[in-house]
């Protein structure tokens, strides 16, 4: 096949669903690329894979009671994304246990219970969909949701931006100074699940945590700000959707791994590439002493 | 300024001392010293309000918030974090309201305090731990406060960076400002510190560095 420019716009000009999805996978990039960053340098990568598998049982349980509803499948999955993320948080401070290893306890937990509770409501909701989602089906409802919740997360972060970033770096010396750091502690994770939720929809749940944890890893990789960093995972998550929908038109392939496998692409591309540590580039400025 | 009143600290069943009554005068210099573990970071983290105490009370002359500027260790730092030096120092103006001007202005003066001029873009990553150390005192200067507590400032700390923190030492002294500074250099707070907290097998004695710190220079509180 002959490529051309315009094979790069056609689709979305010709089809409807095409541009929708489009419009709801880039802002989803903007808003998760912040976020992503931020999990990342939180040492809080694990939390997107928490939520994302606690989002199944509260979906499924969403589906089973109301059906194939945005509103059900959107509160259900908030809800137990939240109280999963929350659970595995809270035996972290009551116990002691590391919280990797509370929150890798915590998603088979909901990934199981997730495909039990889809198993009793019958087979009417697809599992393959809501793991790894259709893009195809951005709905105008979701579509509203998606921009909705992009446009609340960059308001958001913004507005945290400052006490976020010192309760990362030094949690003690804002705990000095301020009492944000706790509330925008919450208000991020906050963020992190709604998210998630509001993407799992379009990317699948298990998905969604690859376009925000993919970009942002891939960025740490081409600078040392912290304000590029967020656009360089922003412009990798938008670059992924982009061209993973059309491959996913073209070859008529899954549209969220195909995004994320874009997005895999970008991350491999910058871990040999990047000027930052990059595998091209020697001397390896990290030694270890 | 700062009145611990029969104060215990320590994990939650696991005091690390008898209880502490001890008043720091306005404007005093105290240095904590004994061994490791025996409580001294601890102790500079109830003062600051960081941790609870078990038992008793920390009563303070200044609001905690603005009235603390509190130098942690800065291993918990993560040296990766993708920041310049100039961004971290900067971060010591929280909560204060300056101008753009002042703001600048006041950001040299530390900087070149200091001996960081010219490093302002630098991200973390490429400081020296004693460069890393020098923005973490520039950064704490910055915010002003009337009560400094200190965890030892000197780690990490060349022979002239530890003149400097010496000489800033006393200067904020001079000011009027309250210093609280765990130190492990005996040699160094017996000259620089009159008064000395000193946590020993559970206990506190609290007197004059000359009286509590033998002049041997190779001594060490093991």
């Amino acid at each position: 096949m002959l490529i051309t420019v315009s094979h790069f716009w056609q689709p979305f000009s010709e089809f409807v669903f095409m541009r929708r999805a489009l419009l709801g996978g880039l802002v989803l990039a903007c808003s998760t690329a912040p976020l992503g960053v931020f999990l990342i340098l939180r040492r809080m990568s694990l939390i997107g894979d928490a939520v994302a598998h606690g989002i199944l049982p509260g979906a499924a349980l969403g589906f089973w009671f109301a059906g194939l509803s945005l509103p059900a499948l959107t509160l259900g999955g908030l809800g137990a994304g939240l109280s999963m993320a929350g659970l595995a948080a809270w035996i972290t401070r009551r116990t002691g246990l590391r919280e990797d290893a509370s929150l890798a306890a915590v998603y088979p937990i909901s990934l199981a219970s997730g495909v039990l509770i889809l198993g009793m409501a019958g087979k009417r909701l697809d599992l393959l969909h809501l793991l790894f989602g259709s893009a195809l089906a951005v709905d105008g409802p979701t579509l509203t949701g998606m921009l909705w919740v992009s446009a609340l997360s960059l308001v958001a972060m913004a507005a945290i931006y400052k006490a976020l970033l010192l309760d990362t770096l030094d949690p003690l010396f804002l705990r000095t100074v301020s009492r944000l750091g706790p509330l925008a502690h919450a208000v991020f994770l906050t963020l992190v699940v709604l998210n998630l939720v509001i993407g799992f929809q379009a990317i699948g749940a298990l998905m969604v945590v690859g376009l925000m944890m993919l970009p942002a890893a891939a960025s740490r990789f081409w600078s040392r700000r912290l304000p590029v960093l967020i656009a360089v995972a922003a412009v990798v998550g938008c670059l992924s959707v982009w061209l993973g929908l059309l491959l996913s038109f073209y070859y008529s392939l899954p549209s969220g791994p195909a995004i994320v496998l874009v997005a895999g692409v970008g991350y491999l591309l910058s871990v040999v590439f990047g000027p930052v540590h990059g595998l091209l580039h020697r001397p390896p400025l990290l030694t270890f002493q | 300024m700062i009145r611990c009143q029969s104060l215990v600290w320590g994990a939650p069943g696991q005091p690390l001392t008898t209880p502490l009554s001890l008043e720091f005068e306005s404007a005093s210099l105290t240095a904590v010293i004994g061994a490791n573990g025996c409580g001294k970071s601890s102790l500079l983290k109830v003062i600051a309000g960081l941790q609870k105490p078990l038992a008793g009370k920390v009563e303070m002359a200044v609001p905690r918030q603005s009235g603390i500027s509190f130098l942690p260790q800065q291993q918990h730092l993560d040296r990766q974090f993708p920041i310049s030096l100039e961004e971290l120092i900067a971060a010591g103006f929280w909560g204060r309201r300056l101008s753009t001007q002042l703001r600048t202005q006041r950001l040299k003066n530390a900087l070149e305090d200091w001996h960081l001029s010219g490093l302002e873009q630098r991200p973390l990553m490429a400081l020296s731990g004693g460069e890393l150390q020098r923005a973490l005192l520039a950064r704490l200067s910055l915010a002003d406060a009337p009560v400094l507590l200190l965890d030892e400032p000197h780690a990490a700390l060349d022979e002239l960076g530890q003149q400097l923190l010496w000489q800033h030492i006393h200067h904020w002294q001079a000011e009027g400002r309250t210093l609280v500074v765990v130190c492990h250099d005996l040699v160094a707070v017996r000259q620089h510190i009159p008064h000395t907290l000193l946590i020993r097998n559970g206990h506190c004695v609290y007197g004059t560095s000359r009286e509590l710190i033998q002049p041997t220079p190779s001594m060490r509180v093991a």
